[in-house]
């Protein structure tokens, strides 16, 4: 061992290190992984494999029903279904809506959050507010509002002399699904928001200030420095939004429970309904991985943003 | 922050939108707050107004005392459920955090591509086999068959919060420690934990609060109303043909909300910032 | 040690035969679970007192009452029945019954129910439990819709109110319902957001049962009886505009708001709503319920809630016991006073008339019983499928005029021929 403190770490020591750089043995790291994986292994992976598995089989309710290997066959039966292609379609347009027109509020508010304005602290604590709240709370909150007798939105459009005071607003065949986009957004504020505010302050103040010197606008700024700057968080956080609404259940499961005549029903809220009100497990776990299918889709463009951005 | 001069119009129109947005995001939790006072009669009438006529706290005691207490008693399961969930999660996810956050290799990328994935599977596909699972072992319509389904499932999420904050912790300490001949649970116990705590409760109370709130697998596995969690129940007030009697509605999703907001409220700041040092850089 | 080793013996065999005898004990206790999805306080609280008064004298099967969330009782029994926690007696409605039949979750009953009791109840009700020869529940509690009327306002308008001599026709409810509409207010607000129990049950008026037995195989059809109710309710909304058009999308009870502030002269309902009329409306509210509306008959389907069996019930006979004892005529009475139902044993309603002295409404709500007739639909398994993912949306869109009486009847047949067919 060296006695010279100046020598810095023994070298020795630098020489135990071994190739994965924290001097972790592999025996080490299975005894600290077991806890966690062990209840990954069984009560995740495998499941979400025999998920997958349950949707080319036969599997329903029923006492000693037996479960048959069909193949395709429910793949088939769900494009012929037409509730299905119906939910599939309410499905894409909720989340790109609420994942759009979210974004583009969360950002308003991120970029209103950056200036100096007093009662930003407010605005930044009520901002986070749908994250903390069930999103069955969200879902009645909501419902009060939209509630046609004894909801405030009607009555605010009664005082405001502005038409359409009595619309039952959830149970309206062309008003149902943007009121639940509405909802959408209003629980999606939270995530995007915070998300965006963390990129923005990122960015170096010096860059601004010259571009500010030499006359750019503040319009020119955004678009030439922060949107750019912007870019990897923007994508990493609307893909990430439009899966996880795509995935969407517990709040328009309260608002609407899908309805009226289906207008808002989630691809989700028809699995559920398939799986539990009427058993047909094979069938909606069916549904299930076809879901799958669009949430790669949009991982796909998330990795060729990443990919394009790298370059 | 960016300090410039501003126009006095630009200023105006800022804290017009500013106001906006409070109003958007403060308006319905207030209405709701507006309608957990207001007695039953006037809920029914026809025009109603935003500060209650009728002020009573009427709603609270009915949400609070009616079918014996059973919103108390479900907010008990609620704690139950969530606490364990909690505290296990962060015990079986801190040392698996460890080791993703400081080893490079296969594992690690195929930990971390888990957690990724698993944020992304629409939940029918596994809560199918589950549940045949679960009744298989006859954990069915219990709150151990919950916990155990709610801690695998904020595992992802608590596993990458406590990776963020163990990369925070820079190696040289452990180096340093491991010179001097430390064993690998000394330097866990005593130089990683004690500077992760304010990591470790961050995470522990973000995983309270996500199973507090959480519905979809609570619908599925719980049958019984003893055992029922409180996003459950709210969710069954809407009685029967669409009758709902909004004071104690309003009262009930108010009172089952709080704990969660106030403890958001509370991890709030560290909650940003640790998270979103993974987000940005990764 | 000799003694030592006596002791221990004698301690071991002390403790195994006080063990045994415990265990022996509790095994002849037979214990039952009966899911119920009782929700008015008055009926959870008869419910109670019943099973407690069972448990009392029955020390030998006691049973435990296990609620059930209202607004999910398929998919909570359905999710017991597939998890393997059902309870073993079970509380249901006949519609809901067959489609668990068919999945062989529910006991047949027919060589279980004591001959006491099948008399009781009028072989009419017994064939809406009736699958194929089996009966798997029994019929407890039904309902009827009635019009309701706020019989001020009928007064001014020098409308007279229907008699059980002397109901109103479909063409006279119209008519009145006309009457009453001025500026202002409407005849009738008619919450139905969900139309096909109340559009099926009174289609019987004029015969129409949408599934009739064709070859072996149920088939939809939607003739001229099938569409007549549906057709006039289309019309008071769109021709007459009689019914508030934005009242539709409302459930029953969400209208009443509207009702009791006057909006509208009646409203229609199911007969239990009376006790919401008694609960809440203001002071000096004066209304009356009506008597069964008249096509060609006054016939409604029948609906019964049913107590079933489960097939994985280890304690079947005792099950039964039970049922019988919650329906014997006392405890049904009480039932239905509870819920304001109408006893499937005419014994009990006469009892339940007797023991209140709300006479009226529940006069004309038991008098009912004659008239009710099996409806197709209760009996087929496919048919809660059809119902909210085919007739409710086909349903509710007709009603708001954004589909044709034609495209209506195409869509709930290809419905049902979509479903049926899997």
């Amino acid at each position: 061992m060296s006695a010279a403190p100046e020598a810095g770490p023994p070298i020795f020591a630098r020489t135990r290190r071994n190739r994965s750089g924290s001097g972790l043995s592999g025996r080490e790291t299975m005894l600290l992984l077991i806890p966690a994986l062990l209840p990954i292994v069984i009560l995740s992976v495998l499941p979400l494999v025999r998920g997958i598995y349950l949707g080319f089989t036969d599997a329903r309710a029923g006492l000693n029903v037996p479960t048959t290997f069909i193949g395709l066959d429910n793949f088939r039966a769900l494009l012929d279904d037409e509730l299905f292609v119906n939910s599939f379609k309410i499905g894409v347009i909720w989340s790109v809506a609420v994942t759009a027109i979210g974004f583009c509020f969360a950002l308003g508010l991120a970029l209103l959050l950056t200036q100096n304005l007093r009662g930003r602290w407010l605005a930044r604590s009520l901002a986070l507010v749908p994250w903390a709240m069930p999103a069955v709370v969200v879902g009645i909150m909501w419902k009060l509002v939209f509630q046609p007798q004894a909801g405030v939105l009607n009555e605010a459009l009664r005082r405001g002399h502005i038409p359409g005071e009595n619309t039952d607003w959830l149970s309206s065949f062309s008003w149902a699904l943007p009121a639940v986009i509405l909802v959408g957004v209003w629980a999606g504020m939270p995530q995007t928001t915070v998300a965006l505010l963390a990129g923005l302050q990122s960015i170096q103040d010096e860059l601004h200030e010259a571009a500010a010197v030499d006359g750019a606008t503040a319009w020119q700024r955004f678009r030439t420095i922060t949107l750019p700057q912007l870019r990897p968080v923007i994508i990493a956080i609307t893909t990430l939004d439009f899966i996880w609404n795509f995935n969407s259940f517990g709040l328009v499961y309260v608002l609407t429970e899908g309805g009226p005549a289906g207008k808002t029903q989630l691809p989700m809220l028809f699995a559920y309904s398939q799986a539990f009100e009427y058993g047909e497990f094979g069938y909606a776990s069916a549904l299930g991985s076809a879901m799958v299918v669009v949430i790669a889709v949009a991982l796909v463009f998330y990795l060729w943003g990443r990919l394009k951005e790298a370059k | 922050m960016i300090v410039t001069t501003r126009p006095r119009r630009t200023k105006t129109v800022q804290y017009a939108v500013l106001l906006g947005y409070l109003v958007f995001l403060g308006f319905p939790l207030l209405w709701m707050l507006s309608m957990s006072f207001k007695g039953p009669r006037e809920l029914v009438q026809l025009y109603p107004s935003f500060i209650p006529e009728d002020f009573t706290f009427e709603n609270y005691r009915t949400a609070l005392t009616e079918d014996d207490h059973q919103l108390v008693r479900n907010g008990i399961n609620s704690l139950k459920v969530a606490a364990v969930t909690a505290l296990l999660t962060t015990m079986i996810g801190l040392p698996a955090a460890y080791v993703l956050a400081r080893r490079k290799g296969l594992i690690t990328r195929l930990g971390l591509g888990w957690i990724l994935l698993s944020q992304m599977f629409p939940l029918i596909l596994i809560i199918i086999p589950l549940f045949l699972l679960l009744r298989d072992l006859k954990l069915t319509n219990s709150h151990i068959g919950l916990v155990v389904v709610y801690v695998v499932w904020a595992l992802p999420f608590i596993l990458w919060m406590l990776m963020s904050y163990i990369r925070g912790i820079p190696h040289d300490l452990e180096e340093a420690a491991t010179v001097d001949g430390a064993s690998r649970f000394q330097i866990l116990v005593g130089i990683i934990a004690p500077l992760l705590v304010p990591g470790i409760v961050v995470t522990t109370l973000f995983a309270f609060i996500s199973a507090w709130n959480e519905f979809f697998f609570a619908l599925v596995i719980l049958e019984n109303p003893d055992l029922t969690t409180l996003p459950l129940r709210l969710a069954q007030y809407v009685g029967i043909e669409g009758v709902v009697r909004f004071g104690p509605l309003a009262a009930a999703a108010l009172l089952a909300t709080a704990p969660s907001l106030i403890l958001f409220t509370i991890i709030q700041r560290w909650l940003a910032r640790g998270l979103l040092s993974g987000a940005v850089k990764g | 040690m000799r003694k030592v080793i006596t002791l221990g013996v004698l301690t071991l065999l002390c403790t195994v035969l006080v063990a045994g005898a415990q265990a022996g004990k509790q095994a002849s206790v037979v214990k039952l679970k009966f899911a119920t999805y009782v929700w008015q306080p008055t009926t959870v609280a008869a419910n109670k007192a019943i099973v407690e008064s069972w448990n009392k004298s029955h020390p030998g099967i006691q049973v435990e009452i296990v609620p059930v969330d209202v607004n999910s009782v398929h998919d909570k029994l359905l999710t017991s029945f597939v998890g393997g926690t059902a309870a073993d007696v079970i509380h249901d409605e006949a519609a809901d019954i067959a489609g668990f039949t068919q999945q062989g979750y529910l006991a047949n009953l027919t060589p279980l129910i004591p001959k006491t009791l099948k008399r009781t109840i009028p072989n009419s009700l017994w064939q809406t439990t009736n699958f194929g020869g089996k009966i798997t529940g029994v019929p407890a509690l039904l309902q009827t819709y009635n019009i309701f009327a706020n019989m001020d306002i009928l007064k001014s308008a020098g409308i007279k109110a229907p008699t059980l001599a002397d109901p109103w026709t479909w063409p006279e409810f119209r008519a009145n319902a006309k009457r009453l509409t001025t500026s202002g207010r409407f005849g009738v607000c008619w919450g139905l957001r969900s139309p096909t129990a109340v559009t099926q049950t009174m289609s019987l008026n004029y015969g129409g049962q949408f599934f009739y037995l064709e070859n072996g195989k149920w088939t939809f059809k939607f003739g001229p009886n099938d569409q007549n109710v549906v057709r006039q309710m289309h019309d008071m909304i769109h021709v007459d505009k009689s019914v508030d058009p934005a009242a539709t999308g409302l459930s029953g009870s969400a209208v009443l708001p509207a009702f009791f502030g006057g909006k509208c002269a009646m409203t229609v309902a199911g007969n239990f709503a009376a006790q919401s009329m008694i609960l809440q409306s203001p002071k000096g509210f004066n209304w009356a319920m009506f008597p069964l509306l008249k096509g060609r008959t006054q016939e409604q389907v029948a609906n019964p809630q049913t107590y079933s069996i489960s097939q994985q019930s280890t304690n079947k006979q005792a099950a039964m016991f039970f049922i019988s004892y919650l329906v014997n005529r006392q405890n049904l009475a009480k039932l239905a006073l509870g819920d304001w139902l109408i006893p499937a044993n005419p014994e009990a309603g006469k009892l339940a008339r007797k023991s209140t002295k709300r006479t009226g409404s529940w006069k004309i709500a038991t008098e009912s019983v004659v008239h009710f007739r099996k409806g197709n639909w209760v009996s087929l398994a496919a048919y809660p499928r059809w119902k909210a993912e085919v007739a409710q949306p086909n349903f509710v869109q007709y009603l708001r005029g954004s589909i044709s009486l034609e495209d209506l009847g195409k869509n709930l047949e290809d419905g049902w021929k979509r479903i049926n067919g899997r």
